[in-house]
Formats: C-alpha cells, structure tokens, sequence
C-alpha cells in the first residue's frame, strides 16, 4: 500500500511543481518549483524500481543520491546565474518581452 | 496495517499541501523556508520507503544545503537593491493549470501501471545485492555508488566541482560583510560554534565510516561537514577571500584526484579501470570525496572562491 500512497502523492506534488514552474515570475521561486519536481521523479524512481526483501533496490537509490547532489550543484549554480542577472538588470524575472528586446 | 496506512496519507498529504504553498506563497522567503520544511517531509518519505540513506542525504543536502543556498541568494538580492525587495506579482499562465493536471495524471498513470509491472529476478541491483558479500561493505548503496558504478560517482564528483567553477566564473567574489548576518561581537556566537563545528566534524566522521556498513555515505557527510562551514561563514569566523591557495585548490579537488589517481593507477597492475582494490581505497576516496563536497558547498554557499580565518 506504502508504494501506491507515494506514487500518487508525488504525482500531484509533481502537478503541483509544473504549474508552480508556469505561474512563478521570480526565478527564486522558478528554482524551488524545479527542485518540488526533482523530489517527485526521485520518489516515483525508486518506487518505481521495486524492491526486495533487503530494502529497495540499491541501484536506483545510487542514481537518486547522485540525483539529489546533482540537483543541488545545479541549483546553485543557477542561483548564481539569477543573482547576475538581477544585477545586470535590476529584476530577478525573465519575460516574453526580453525575447522580442534582442 | 491501518496506522501504516494513515502514516503514509498524512505524509503524501504534507507533502502535496506544503508544495502547493512553496508555489504559491505570497513572499518569496516563505516560500524558501517552507521549501525545507517540504524537504524535511520528504525525509520522513524516505525513512517511509525504506531508504535511510536517502532520508539522511535528503535532510542534509536537500533540505539543508538547497535551503541554505536558496536563503544566501536571497539575502543577495537584497544587498544588491534593499529598496525593491524583488518579491514580483505572481503572473497568469492561461495554460499552467491544465498542463499541470496533464502531468499529475500523467505522472500518475506511468507510476501506478510501473507499480504492476512483474519484477524481474536477475536486475541490476538484485545482482548488486549478490555480490555485496565479496565486497567487504555492508551497505550496498555504498557498494553501488563506489565499486560497481562508481564511474557515475566519478562524474558526479565533476559536475560539482564544474558547478563551482561556473558560479564562480560568472559572478564577482562575495564582499566579506555580504556572508555574514551575525554580529560578531555577541557573547554568546562563540560558545555556540564552540559545540556545533566540533559536533558537525564528529557526525560527519561518524556517517562516512557507518557508511560501509550502516546508511551515511561521503554525501552525507559532505554535507553535515558543510552544515559546519555555512556556521562558521554565517558568523564571519570564515571570510571570504579574493583568490584560493594551493590549499583550497587541492582540498576542492581531492574527490576527484583520489578518485581517478586510484582508479587509473590500478591499471599498472593489470586491474581494469576503476576496479577499486580494496575497503582502504573506499575509505580513501570517500575521505576525500567527503572534503571536497563539504569545502565545495560551502564555497558555493560563501559565494567566493576561497574562505580564510578572521584576524582577530
């Protein structure tokens, strides 16, 4: 039962990530919507994967923990990436209007 | 059966209602500090599905490092412009509502159908499982990250330290009073880091050495060691500097030269590449994978390429 609990709660989490990701106009919180959807594809991935009689199976949670650092190298570096461009440009958004400017 | 399952709904249910809030809260640092409450929850998820590895690497790096990093960032913003505090209107996306119901069903058909699926006998990981014995580490997530696909843990160990480099390259270094946020003079700072540095070296060397055998790993550690230098910055005892020493430079890299100086070296001796010879070069390289993850999120925390004591 745990499992099907889990793949349906990281589902909508997911939902939840995308729509946050479509609505958000400040980066900051772009970034915190793409890291709720990272934590549920880890959850669905290991679920996904099943499991033995020691746990889960222990390749996958391998790809996850490479999966979380990874994510969190990357957010940084994104993090980085926002904070020049706030000063660049006096606002931590991008919109439609940036495009046409170029 | 029925407390598992009420555990297990109350949880999924935080989860969902504290993401729904991470997206939607009006203030952009409420939405960070929920963000690790969300991944706190998250933990309990994975002490819930039976992986305590993955509970401890999400309490430490996912909660804690992102939550950290993501506050740091902030706290940037508003040195850069105090008057406008960046917090915008949240926008209207005609389509965002229907393309995220879309994908919660879609999310939910693909993890429910996989749920049905017949496991196979001979994976990847029951394989893993097998062989664990020959190997001399008794977590075999330990087992699978250094010895039987510890080429992933190579690269991973370079796009951190790529992922430095980068925010390096496109940022100017930290000012020294932009890290710090407690006034140094307060009685009170230096016998709290009195007893939580001490303690974060302590849980980091107990969570590499348990990770052979008991859940913890390199990555854990890395970040609790991490936990130590974000304390140590916060409080201004480390500043940021201009330019890194040899020191730095070899601590930031010390994962990946032991890494490949192990895994290359091996090959004089007639051993395949990365084919670890032994426990001693597990511990050896976790050692240093564990400084140079730990010193790594640190600088990117400090936004500088190097950190250097305060003269006092």
């Amino acid at each position: 039962m745990t499992p099907t609990v889990f793949v349906l709660a990281a589902s909508v989490v997911f939902g939840v990530g995308v729509w946050g990701l479509l609505i958000a106009e400040h980066l900051l919180r772009k970034l915190l919507a793409l890291n709720v959807m990272g934590s549920s594809v880890f959850i669905i991935m290991l679920v996904v994967a099943g499991s033995g009689t020691a746990g889960p199976d222990p390749v996958a949670q391998a790809l996850i923990l490479t999966g979380i650092v990874i994510a969190v190298a990357a957010t940084a570096f994104a993090l980085a990436l926002m904070v020049s461009i706030y000063r660049e440009t006096g606002r931590a958004s991008i919109t439609e209007k940036d495009d046409d400017d170029r | 059966m029925s407390v598992d399952l009420l555990i297990d709904g109350l949880l999924g249910l935080g989860m969902i209602v504290l993401a729904l809030q991470v997206v939607s809260e009006r203030t952009v640092l409420r939405s960070i500090i929920l963000f690790v409450v969300f991944g706190l929850v998250m933990a309990l998820a994975w002490t819930r599905l039976q992986a305590p590895d993955l509970a401890l690497a999400e309490a430490a790096i996912g909660a804690g490092v992102t939550g950290a990093l993501m506050m740091m960032a902030w706290r940037r913003l508003l040195i850069i412009n105090p008057e406008h505090s960046a917090d915008t209107p949240r926008g209207r996306s005609a389509v965002a509502i229907p393309v995220a119901l879309l994908s919660t069903a879609l999310v939910a058909t693909i993890g429910l159908s996989a749920l049905n699926i017949e496991p196979h006998i001979d994976t990847a990981g029951r394989v893993a499982l097998d062989e664990m014995t020959d190997t001399g580490l008794g977590n075999p997530v330990t087992g699978v990250l250094l010895l039987f696909r510890n080429l992933d843990t190579l690269l991973e160990m370079a796009v951190l330290l790529i992922a430095l480099l980068g925010a390096r390259a496109i940022s100017a270094p930290a000012r020294p009073e932009e890290a710090a946020v407690v006034e140094t003079t307060t009685p009170l700072v230096g016998a709290l880091l009195a007893t939580l540095v001490p303690l974060s070296i302590l849980i980091a060397t107990h969570l590499l050495l348990a990770g052979t055998n008991e859940p913890g790993g390199a990555f854990q550690a890395g970040a609790v060691l991490a936990a130590g230098g974000v304390a140590l910055v916060l409080t201004a005892r480390l500043q940021p500097a201009k330019r890194p020493g040899l020191a730095t430079q070899l601590a930031v890299t010390a994962g990946l030269l032991a890494f490949v100086g192990i895994g290359v070296g091996i090959m004089a001796f007639g051993e395949t590449l990365l084919a670890l010879p032994g426990t001693w070069a597990v511990y050896l390289i976790e050692t240093a994978m564990m400084v140079s993850i730990g010193l790594t999120l640190a600088l990117l925390f400090a936004g500088a390429p190097a950190l250097v004591g305060r003269r006092a």
